[in-house]
């Protein structure tokens, strides 16, 4: 009932590869959102956008698996974006110093247009 | 201890204490320990607190420190056993919300845990990339003290400051 409450879906736009995360990121995330980040991977995505979505709910457990994301995508050169996530949380990636290897965006299609000009 | 607990049993309390500070109001929550239910007491506690008069933004900083002290509770001072239960404790004064959180400490609280601020730097090199709660919850609350219960468990005990709007 009150455990796992996050849907994760992976889909691609204009190069991007994006993971939309609805709902919780707790230690229930972890599963899911490293298959998908694996996934996204083996496909050849250099660029990537976690893409939030009703995430009122995230909390230190979820920050260590996405701390352990940015370990994968420094290694492999990729590169991370988020987009969709609450003023909170905005400060909590800055208070944690997440922001200083994600991008932050307010919405997807500003994520996508600052990710392909990062590119180009 | 609470008789004949079973799990997915959520016992709420609201108490106007009549002998109390006539504006002191205390409300109880005895959650199961189990992952998921601190929710719970991230919505309590944020109904109250709107209704105090908090803004949105520390409505929020409340709602994630209460998150992690709820969820070491579970994790760690009730080592996830299914017959002990977690004790909020929401006191409403009149320029502040007091919360304590209370385990029945079947393992004590690490305080090499409590002091130290955590590197992103360094997480990247651990295998362990959490412990951030504890840290977190002393950036976001204006006070915390961890103790020991009554009970003989760990104890957090947090204020948040009702500031004037400008």
């Amino acid at each position: 009932m009150l455990d796992d409450d996050l849907s994760v879906h992976i889909r691609e736009r204009e190069g991007v590869a994006i993971i939309d995360l609805i709902g919780d990121v707790t230690t229930f995330a972890e599963e899911k959102i490293t298959s998908a980040y694996n996934e996204v991977s083996r496909r050849g995505a250099r660029n990537i956008l976690l893409n939030f979505r009703q995430n009122d709910y995230i909390n230190s457990a979820g920050i260590a698996i996405l701390i352990g994301v940015v370990t994968e995508v420094n290694r492999r050169n990729q590169r991370l974006a988020v987009s969709g996530l609450s003023q909170h949380f905005q400060k909590i990636f800055r208070m944690v110093g997440l922001a200083q290897y994600i991008d932050i965006y307010q919405d997807e299609d500003e994520a996508i247009r600052g990710l392909n000009a990062a590119v180009a | 201890m609470v008789a004949g607990a079973r799990r997915g049993w959520v016992k709420i309390m609201a108490n106007v204490s009549p002998g109390a500070d006539p504006v002191e109001r205390v409300v109880e929550l005895h959650l199961p320990s189990r992952l998921g239910y601190e929710k719970v007491a991230m919505d309590a506690a944020a109904s109250v607190a709107r209704r105090m008069g908090f803004s949105a933004d520390r409505v929020e900083a409340l709602r994630t420190a209460l998150a992690e002290a709820v969820t070491n509770a579970i994790e760690h001072g009730n080592a996830h056993n299914a017959d002990t239960r977690v004790l909020v404790i929401l006191t409403v004064r009149p320029s502040e919300l007091v919360v304590s959180v209370a385990d029945q400490g079947f393992k004590p609280i690490d305080k090499a845990k409590i002091a130290p601020t955590p590197n992103i730097e360094d997480s990247f090199s651990r295998a362990d990339k959490g412990g951030w709660g504890i840290w977190l919850i002393r950036e976001l609350m204006d006070e915390v003290e961890f103790t020991t219960a009554p009970t003989g468990g760990n104890q957090v005990r947090m204020v948040i400051h009702l500031e004037k709007q400008p």
